[in-house]
């Protein structure tokens, strides 16, 4: 009874998942590729990813000749009215004439800004204007260094 | 004591340990799937106007974030609001923190007979200025 030997475990049965050279554990080396292919293309999105930047507005209260608020605009003020015509963006206050957006930030953005800093660009818009344009028109001003209201 | 080297000898060859690199890839990953998710909710898919100009974000004080969408619906911070309860709330949360600047997400294509009645309502709410979200245009 004491001639019995003790029977040898049977080696594993190699797997594809297993390597081929005499060692058990699986092939990591496509999940390592896959992971890192993962992290860089969430680094690379997070960097693609446009920043975010902000435009200071201020929300001065409607005035009355007669009226005077807590909050007032000091002069000088440009009052700036966009309106659309002829599905155009026009711009008036700016100037003699009315003009079309892209001419007016154009105009703005040659001004000298020693000058235009003292400003305050007041900016009014009709309901059907794009708040796209409107930010383009505070764009220019804030790149002078303008001042701007929105009413 | 067990070989704690990243170079294993047991066997006839040597290999190197990868598991501490994948815990780590995998632990990046996470963190880059939660944070882009958060940002998708905060940002609620709105898209913004472009601006060459402007300050860049600080995190001296956490700003409350009005979005609007181009149809019109209004959130706060994220979460929507219906037009007709959003003066109050916002009277409330800028009298509790008169300090906190208030930040408009609008989308770019909203029409400003959408946005003004938020920005007069602000107004009338005690709110003097305001900070216009904008994606930075190189």
């Amino acid at each position: 009874m004491s001639d019995v030997q003790p029977r040898k475990p049977k080696p594993l049965n190699h797997r594809n998942v297993l390597t081929q050279s005499g060692r058990f554990g699986p092939n990591m080396t496509p999940m390592v590729d896959v992971t890192l292919v993962i992290l860089i293309f969430f680094m690379a999105s997070a960097s693609i990813a446009g920043h975010e930047w902000f435009l200071s507005a201020q929300l001065p209260k409607e005035q009355t000749e007669q009226e005077s608020s807590g909050f007032s605009l000091p002069t000088p003020m440009l009052i700036a009215d966009l309106y659309i015509e002829q599905e155009r963006i026009m711009v008036r206050g700016i100037g003699d004439e009315p003009r079309t957006l892209e001419a007016v930030v154009l105009q703005i953005r040659s001004m000298n800004e020693d000058r235009a800093s003292g400003l305050i660009l007041s900016i009014r818009a009709s309901d059907d204007v794009s708040y796209e344009s409107v930010v383009a028109l505070h764009d220019a001003a804030a790149s002078v260094s303008m001042r701007v209201a929105i009413r | 004591m067990r070989n704690r080297s990243i170079i294993s000898n047991e066997g006839s060859g040597a290999r190197i340990n990868v598991t501490p690199m994948i815990d780590v890839v995998m632990v990046l990953i996470v963190f880059y799937l939660l944070v882009g998710q958060l940002a998708i909710d905060r940002k609620a898919a709105i898209e913004l106007p472009m601006s060459s100009t402007g300050t860049e974000e600080t995190q001296d004080l956490d700003p409350i974030i009005v979005g609007i969408t181009a149809d019109g619906s209004i959130t706060i911070n994220g979460e929507a609001i219906e037009n007709e309860r959003f003066a109050g709330e916002i009277k409330g949360m800028h009298t509790r923190n008169p300090s906190t600047p208030i930040r408009i997400r609008a989308h770019r294509l909203a029409s400003f007979g959408v946005v003004r009645p938020v920005m007069h309502q602000l107004r009338d709410a005690g709110v003097s200025a305001v900070e216009l979200v904008t994606e930075h245009r190189p």
